[in-house]
């Protein structure tokens, strides 16, 4: 090994610096060894090239102070590698930290959702609740009317034969408005509003309305929802030919709302 | 657009034609006319719903109309009301649910009756033994 190759190390990355360090004992050795011996021999001979020996030697303090040098690099990289080893335990620690809380957020993001929708779920109950909500006394008068008329309830003394019955019989039928509006002989055009004929004053006064619910207990406001005819449809009942055995329908005082109003 | 008189005679119309939804008769009468297969008259029956609305519900005297308006809605159940038969049975069914809550009351007031026998019977015994 020359003086040049010691000297091109310079040049290397600080592992290779090192890789050769560690044979650089070795070589130091084997030099150390060479120049002690050649420092005895020199002593016994009279130094016949004094140039030399200084030469090695001078290259051997350069070449200890380069070693030195590298050393304390060395010994300054390792510091840093036990620093970077602390900082990335460090840094995983941290890093299932937040692993941890991501599980946690995610759960809790869970239950969240689950709680608001049943919330969501609760509150469209408590709409549907208080949209269905009828005063009792309304209920109750309701259910004396539908009762009281037997229209629900068969009365005690039924018997079959008994002509009553839950539903509005061919005679309520036909004593009713629409009994009465199909009758007309005058009643030609299908499809007209069976308010039309009333007013054309074409039906007999008797039939004009007189009952108690439509009258007075109608509020301006109940009317029926507005269709536009767009079904354009004949109401049964309405047709010529339908006349004799049409059923029409009932309006006593006793058929539609009423009685103990 | 319609009067206010119209509207209010368009209203007892339909208030009277609901209600006789509920004879089984009538239906079986639209059947066999051919009333329960036009497009135009299925779709008034889906308008007529309204009527199960509370606010409109109130009118009504015969509230088994309903059950069948809402049974009318079905086309299954519209084509078997031409049968005859079919309506008769309604009929009948129709009427024993009538009497159901009558017949639980007599059936009551027999059950009470029988518990309170037992008591009256000794008196006239020990009347007649007086005697």
């Amino acid at each position: 090994m020359s003086a040049n190759t010691l000297g091109s190390q310079s040049d290397k990355a600080t592992k290779e610096r090192n890789k050769n360090l560690y044979l650089k004992p070795a070589v130091f050795y084997f030099y150390f060894r060479e120049l002690i011996e050649m420092l005895a021999l020199s002593r016994n001979q009279k130094l016949p090239q004094p140039g030399e020996d200084t030469q090695i030697l001078e290259l051997l303090v350069q070449r200890d102070r380069e070693f030195q040098d590298l050393m304390e690099v060395a010994q300054q990289q390792g510091k840093v590698h036990q620093e970077m080893q602390l900082l990335e335990k460090e840094v995983e620690k941290r890093d299932s930290d937040i692993q941890q809380l991501q599980k946690q957020l995610k759960e809790a993001e869970h239950i969240l959702a689950t709680a608001v929708y049943q919330a969501k779920e609760k509150l469209k109950s408590i709409d549907k609740a208080r949209k269905g909500s009828i005063s009792s006394e309304e209920i109750i008068k309701y259910a004396h009317r539908i009762s009281a008329s037997n229209a629900v309830c068969a009365p005690l003394n039924w018997v079959p034969g008994d002509p009553r019955r839950p539903y509005p019989t061919d005679l309520e039928m036909r004593s009713g408005m629409l009994g009465h509006m199909a009758n007309l002989p005058t009643n030609g055009v299908n499809g007209h509003l069976p308010g039309d004929a009333l007013a054309a004053g074409r039906l007999p006064d008797v039939l004009t309305p007189h009952y108690p619910w439509q009258s007075s207990d109608v509020p301006v406001g109940m009317l029926p929802p507005h269709h536009g005819n767009d079904f354009g449809l004949e109401p049964p009942g309405h047709n010529k030919e339908n006349e004799d055995d049409v059923e029409a329908m009932s309006t006593d005082s006793s058929s539609s709302s009423s009685d103990s109003d | 657009m319609e009067t206010e008189e119209q509207a209010r005679n368009r209203f007892q119309s339909e208030l009277e034609f609901v209600q006789c939804l509920a004879n089984p008769n009538y239906l079986n009468f639209l059947a066999q006319r051919g009333f329960l297969r036009e497009r135009p008259f299925i779709n008034y029956l889906k308008y007529l719903l309204y009527w199960k609305e509370p606010e409109y519900a109130k009118f009504l005297k015969y509230p088994h109309c309903l059950h069948m308006l809402e049974l009318l809605q079905y086309e299954h159940f519209r084509k078997e009301l031409v049968n005859a038969q079919c309506t008769k049975f309604i009929d009948e069914q129709q009427l024993l649910h009538w009497q159901h809550y009558s017949r639980k009351r007599t059936r009551l007031q027999q059950a009470l009756a029988e518990q309170q026998q037992p008591q009256q019977q000794p008196p006239p015994h020990g009347n007649a033994a007086a005697k």
